[in-house]
């Protein structure tokens, strides 16, 4: 199952695809049926360059409680720092990031689709 | 044909063409042409011997010192930046003017953006052959947002230890 | 310090509109992000996990309270009221938004302050000696050149677009704060055998995926000819450093694959065909450059301050923060007060505003309104009264800055991982804060002395791992943080990279191989030997067996 993220130009907020807009929270994200609808949403997303940079599809599973992203990197997007457990969209607290905090399994580690090794991922 | 900037006392204009830009696998036509440093190498003399302009185009692999002998003949250098971020061109265009002392058209071509202008500028660029659809007027007020510089280049610039000594 | 005059400024308030304009352009659709992002890196704005990241310079890790004060408001202001100090002497706010970015760079600029270069494949920060100016072990203060140096590479218009980032580093002493040889470009400031004052000029080193030790290219580089040598480098490498692989172009890639000795004759043939006298600075600039530098407001004091003496007679705990936080100055009298940012179970390197405002005034008050950052991403007054060490003592302790913590094994440096950055395998701060933790009883972390740790959760590598006594690699296997350790690293004056321990260990078994490796270390070491000393006298095999005794 697929999901699509990104992140909001004007203020770097993770962002992900419901439907033809950007929510702020996983639980509201919208997995796609299937991968015609996933690569059609991306194709929509990346045209919207004054909106998001860099949507890409991400894998997710069920787990308990709901759904959350295979790798652990996403989780870690969609939750914020392990280290400030104030900061971040997991400060809102909720049943939602419960569910995402508490996701079982050995997260792979990666889990983006497609990932490409381009300059963007040089580091600083 | 792209549009060409050509840059000239402190303000960019478009400006008509009068080269022809011409790829190695085309016919050379009449009139003032660009080449690569290729067919100039092979074809330089004769063509230049037919009474026009002949420019040279280089990329960036390609060492801007082989043009040396030949400069003072050479009306016109095109120097390519494949992709914006490949930053060759800007150290070809220093030593052709700083130190072959070239001073024809230095004419930046391929992946060419505004952005870029006062570095291209400063480096001694004074054509411009912009690939992301910029104005002229944009290119005037991009050159001119830096009222100082730190460091001499090409452009003749007074860097600001000279400007401090001279307060 | 030096003083940004009109030109200077002005510099930075062209700049900020320059980038206001530029975001502007992005926002309306006008460039693309492909276009867009060199700009905004060469603004220091990276895109990281959460938000976007604005890396504020701090060139050579001086600054004035005043300084210091516009961090800490910044950070309040348009972050979560902290900051994170890096290995680069840089500070870094992880929670910013682009849209604030112009008005940010704007009141940075009111200061003196900027992000300039601070990323994108430029001429990046420079860095220095943090005890510059302050330590008796040196020549000359290297800042003088750091900061020639400075503005010779901001915007310079032919080396803006390079293969590949280039850091450069200025040392004058004989002790080696700036872990040179691991720079692109190293600077060693010595007296030559006439006495004069020379540069060796070391290049081609770094960490990262293949960690290298910069090779000497010029062994006396006369001063006044330093910024031409250095267009003749920055030349020839962007001339042919390497544009088809990122991971392969580094100048030390170049230097490595044509040889030291090739590369330097490059360079000198590149030098010699250059108009010196058109790069180098005038004395006049240089002599006024220095006058920034030269020490001034010193009191004449007796090199023994009772007043201190008594303090550590009188509390054991003052006696520690001493003997580890407090390091002799020059003018007698006077300390240099290392300020620890690694408390243990607290994130490396992080400061909030409330602890910026404390230090700033602490640094007006008692060290002639200077502060520094340093390598380790601790925090520093360099100019303070021996008398006057209790009192900065007292203000420390009661903000949680007094670990007498200084290059013992709680005193980590850490690069913030994956709970921050996007290019990241793994978390480096939990790993951090665990080993801090375990070890933080403070006559424990003396009695095994110093012992520098250093993680990175990715290859990258801005956690310096390579170059620590212990050094510790995030890697992902099998969708798990798994943390590979290295042994006998040193970014000092005897340098060396690190050996690898063994297979990569999960994280819950790091700290109980720390362990298991510093009780070897304390059963073997002879007489006054470090870690690292140790290390290099029995070779990895005793730390080995101890850390995977059970796959045996």
């Amino acid at each position: 199952m697929k999901t699509l993220t990104a992140n909001r130009l004007i203020d770097g907020e993770v962002v992900f695809w419901n439907a033809g807009g950007w929510v702020e929270r996983f639980a509201e994200a919208h997995p796609f049926e299937d991968d015609a609808s996933a690569e059609a949403a991306e194709a929509h997303a990346k045209a919207q360059g004054t909106l998001v940079v860099d949507p890409y599809l991400i894998e997710v599973e069920a787990v308990e409680g709901g759904l959350a992203p295979v790798s652990y990197r996403e989780r870690l997007r969609a939750l914020g720092p392990t280290n400030k457990p104030d900061h971040g969209k997991q400060a809102a607290g909720g049943a939602d990031m419960l569910v995402l905090a508490n996701a079982h399994g050995a997260a792979r580690s990666t889990g983006r689709i497609n990932l490409i090794k381009r300059p963007s991922a040089a580091p600083g | 044909m792209p549009m060409l900037i050509r840059w000239h006392d402190g303000k960019a204009r478009v400006c008509e063409d009068p080269f022809t830009s011409v790829d190695d696998d085309q016919v050379i036509p009449p009139g003032d042409v660009i080449i690569s440093l290729t067919r100039f190498q092979a074809e330089g003399e004769t063509l230049m011997g037919q009474c026009r302009q002949v420019g040279v185009r280089l990329v960036p692999d390609e060492a801007v010192e082989v043009l040396a002998y030949d400069l003072a003949r050479i009306p016109l250098v095109a120097l390519a930046f494949p992709k914006f971020r490949d930053g060759r061109p800007f150290s070809a265009a220093r030593i052709l003017r700083e130190r072959l002392g070239f001073t024809g058209e230095l004419r930046a071509v391929g992946d060419v953006l505004l952005e870029q202008a006062k570095f291209m500028i400063r480096c001694g660029f004074d054509a411009f052959e912009p690939a992301d659809g910029s104005r002229a007027d944009q290119w005037t007020a991009a050159a001119r947002r830096f009222r100082h510089v730190y460091q001499r280049a090409a452009d003749g610039a007074s860097p600001a230890f000279i400007e401090r000594a001279a307060r | 310090m030096y003083q940004y005059d009109e030109i200077d400024r002005q510099m930075l308030a062209d700049r900020a509109a320059e980038f206001r304009a530029q975001c502007q352009r992005r926002l309306a659709g006008e460039i693309t992000e492909d276009q867009f992002k060199p700009i905004r890196l060469m603004n220091g704005l990276y895109l990281q996990l959460h938000a976007y990241m604005l890396r504020i310079a701090i060139p050579y890790g001086t600054l004035s309270s005043q300084q210091l004060r516009t961090l800490a408001r910044i950070a309040r202001d348009y972050d979560r009221g902290y900051g994170h100090f890096t290995t680069r002497t840089n500070l870094q706010l992880h929670w910013i938004k682009l849209r604030d970015a112009p008005d940010i760079l704007d009141e940075l600029a009111k200061l003196g302050l900027h992000a300039i270069q601070t990323s994108g494949n430029c001429i990046r920060n420079l860095t220095s000696d943090p005890h510059a100016g302050a330590t008796a072990d040196e020549v000359d203060d290297p800042r003088v050149w750091t900061e020639a140096i400075r503005q010779w590479a901001t915007f310079h218009p032919e080396f803006s677009f390079l293969p590949r980032k280039f850091k450069i580093a200025v040392t004058a002493a004989a002790k080696d704060r700036t872990a040179v040889k691991v720079y692109d470009i190293g600077l060693r400031l010595h007296r030559d055998g006439e006495g004069e004052l020379a540069f060796e000029v070391l290049v081609g080193g770094g960490l990262g995926r293949t960690p290298y030790l910069g090779p000497t290219i010029r062994k006396r580089l006369p001063t006044r000819h330093l910024l031409s040598y250095l267009q003749a480098i920055l030349r020839v490498y962007n001339r042919h450093g390497r544009r088809d692989n990122i991971w392969k172009a580094r100048i030390k890639v170049l230097v490595a694959g044509l040889g030291a000795e090739e590369f330097g004759r490059q360079v000198e043939e590149e030098w010699e065909k250059s108009d010196k006298a058109g790069v180098d600075l005038p004395d006049i600039e240089l002599a006024r450059i220095r006058a920034a530098f030269v020490p001034r407001g010193f009191e004449t004091l007796p090199k023994v301050s009772p007043a201190f003496e008594a303090a550590k007679e009188a509390d054991l705990a003052f006696a520690r923060f001493a003997r580890r936080n407090v390091t002799a100055h020059k003018i007698p009298g006077y300390g240099i007060i290392d300020i620890s940012l690694k408390t243990p179970g607290e994130t490396p390197g992080d400061c909030s505003s409330q602890q910026m405002e404390l230090i700033a005034d602490l640094a007006e008050r008692y060290s002639q309104s200077e502060a520094r950052n340093t390598y380790e991403q601790n925090l520093l007054l360099p100019h303070v009264r021996l008398d006057d060490v209790p009192a900065v003592y007292e203000a420390l302790k009661s903000a949680g800055l007094a670990s007498p913590n200084i290059g013992l094994v709680t005193d980590i440096i850490a690069c913030p991982g994956l709970d921050y950055c996007a290019l990241a395998n793994a978390r480096a701060i939990p790993i951090a804060q665990d080993i801090a933790r375990h070890f933080a009883n403070p006559e424990l972390a003396e009695r095994i002395g110093e012992l520098k740790i250093k993680i990175s959760g990715c290859i990258n590598a801005c956690g310096h791992h390579h170059v620590g006594n212990i050094g510790i690699l995030g890697v992902d296997k099998k969708g798990e943080e798994f943390y590979q350790l290295t042994l006998g690293g040193s970014g000092d004056d005897d340098a060396s990279i690190g050996q690898v321990l063994g297979p990569a260990l999960p994280a819950d078994k790091v700290t109980g191989a720390i362990d298991e490796m510093v009780a070897v270390y304390l059963r073997e070491r002879r007489g006054q030997e470090r870690f690292l000393d140790t290390f290099r006298r029995t070779g990895m095999t005793p730390f080995k067996e101890a850390v995977y005794a059970d796959a045996h």
